[in-house]
């Protein structure tokens, strides 16, 4: 049975409940810093000219993820502009073994000895591809603290603690002219954020979409290295 | 006094100990390390111009029912077949590289062929996230290639490896990264054979018997 002084502090409980949520979801918000460096200038795409966005997967330490690749070509290809964009696998698969993360060119020069490959040569002119964007980078957990303890018993089941962790995504996108073989520019998108996940009884995870936010900023900025608007 | 659910074998019912022991149950499957995998590839077809030679290919019995076997503390009965997968791997190949590929049964082969390949494996290995604390499973094959003339003569012998890596992705289970794993490895492998193989010194010199010295190999890539 509640008393009325427990009712009473229930009840300012349940109102101070939405304020620590709100602070909990400023918290959880992330931070985005992006470089550009261009070489030279970038011509805008005719209509039936092709990019094709590839990840770099050739370290040992970190691969480039295959979902932030699809989702950089998906928003690049969204918006009235139509950007044509070529989806990874399929232009890996078709220019199988070329592009494979062993034989793939590491600079834009490799592109000419590729094209003196008849097969490539008449590949590469039927996919219409003018420029190449290679993204190399991942996104990594760089601390974690607290915890959340679950159990389950005959009368239920319930979680109780605190965790919370920090995520930096770090990208940098090379872009290759096709046309003139040569290095257009290079971006680097670094973004930072922190979740928390409060349980009491439930946990409510609140996320930081950090890789989300990284590959959002990063395709905005290519929009603008092509002059295409913003998605 | 007793009531119906307590039979004076303490607070947990038999309903109650059924459930813990399908828990316990359930909590040493997940546990237990065997693995029995067969591995499915999937190796595209590869864009290349084809040698004007006539290939004959040897699929041998252990290349074809090729397992990989361990049974050791970490990894007790492990059973990964990825026999089916080699042979798959060199059929989606070869016919790109070559205007005629032919399976034989033995060597010599005999003729109607300008040579006979001899595909191996000399070795697989496999590594788990939690072997290398890094987040992929990974995955190393190593061919061993042996080119033989038709009356059986070796004409020139190499390795080919390959390497392929698949990240813990959530819910991704060990025989899913394992085999996504195996799957790059054998693409990887498959690549490296076939950019390769007219740089290998013997094949090079028997290519340029083959086809009156002089030519240039339309699929190899300048250095």
């Amino acid at each position: 049975m509640i008393d009325a002084r427990g009712l009473k502090s229930l009840l300012r409980g349940a109102a101070r409940a939405p304020l620590l949520a709100l602070l909990l979801l400023a918290g959880c918000k992330s931070a985005t810093v992006i470089n550009e460096h261009r070489e030279a200038a970038t011509t805008a795409l005719s209509g039936d000219e092709s990019i094709v966005v590839l990840g770099r997967r050739h370290s040992a330490s970190h691969e480039t993820e295959e979902d932030f690749i699809s989702c950089v070509g998906k928003t690049l290809g969204q918006g009235q502009s139509e950007l044509k964009v070529i989806p990874e696998k399929a232009f890996v698969d078709t220019m199988y073994p070329y592009f494979e993360t062993s034989t793939a060119p590491m600079d834009v020069r490799n592109l000419d000895k590729l094209m003196q490959i008849p097969a490539i040569a008449a590949k590469f002119e039927g996919l219409k591809v003018r420029y190449f964007v290679w993204i190399d980078g991942a996104t990594e957990r760089t601390d974690s603290t607290g915890s959340v303890a679950c159990a389950v018993g005959p009368a239920g089941g319930g979680c109780f603690g605190f965790a919370y962790w920090e995520d930096e995504a770090n990208y940098e996108a090379s872009i290759w002219d096709f046309r003139e073989l040569s290095l257009s520019g290079k971006i680097n998108a670094e973004t930072k954020g922190t979740s928390f996940m409060p349980a009491v009884i439930i946990p409510i995870p609140m996320l930081a979409r950090v890789q989300a936010n990284a590959c959002k900023s990063l395709s905005n900025q290519l929009r603008n290295f092509f002059s295409l608007p913003a998605s | 006094m007793a009531t119906p659910n307590n039979t004076g074998a303490g607070p947990c019912g038999a309903a109650c100990k059924r459930l813990c022991l399908i828990g316990l149950a359930l909590m040493v499957a997940a546990c237990q390390q065997s693995m029995s995998l067969k591995v499915a590839s999937e190796v595209p077809v590869p864009l290349m111009t084809q040698l004007p030679l006539s290939l004959g290919v040897l699929y041998d019995e252990p290349l074809r029912n090729y397992v990989y076997e361990e049974d050791s503390e970490e990894r007790s009965n492990w059973k990964i077949d990825s026999g089916a997968s080699h042979v798959a791997l060199f059929e989606r190949i070869l016919p790109a590289m070559f205007r005629e590929v032919t399976e034989v049964a033995g060597a010599p082969a005999g003729a109607g062929v300008d040579a006979v390949l001899v595909p191996s494996v000399a070795e697989m290995q496999f590594a788990l996230p939690h072997e290398t604390k890094t987040d992929f499973y990974e995955a190393w094959i190593k061919y061993e290639m042996t080119l033989q003339d038709p009356q059986g003569e070796r004409i020139a012998a190499w390795l080919v490896t390959g390497y392929g890596k698949s990240s813990t992705e959530f819910m991704k289970s060990r025989d899913k990264g394992l085999n996504a794993a195996v799957n790059q490895a054998l693409r990887d492998a498959g690549a490296r054979f076939a950019l390769g193989f007219p740089r290998v010194a013997a094949v090079k010199t028997w290519l340029a018997d083959q086809t009156g010295g002089g030519q240039s190999f339309p699929n190899d890539r300048p250095q």
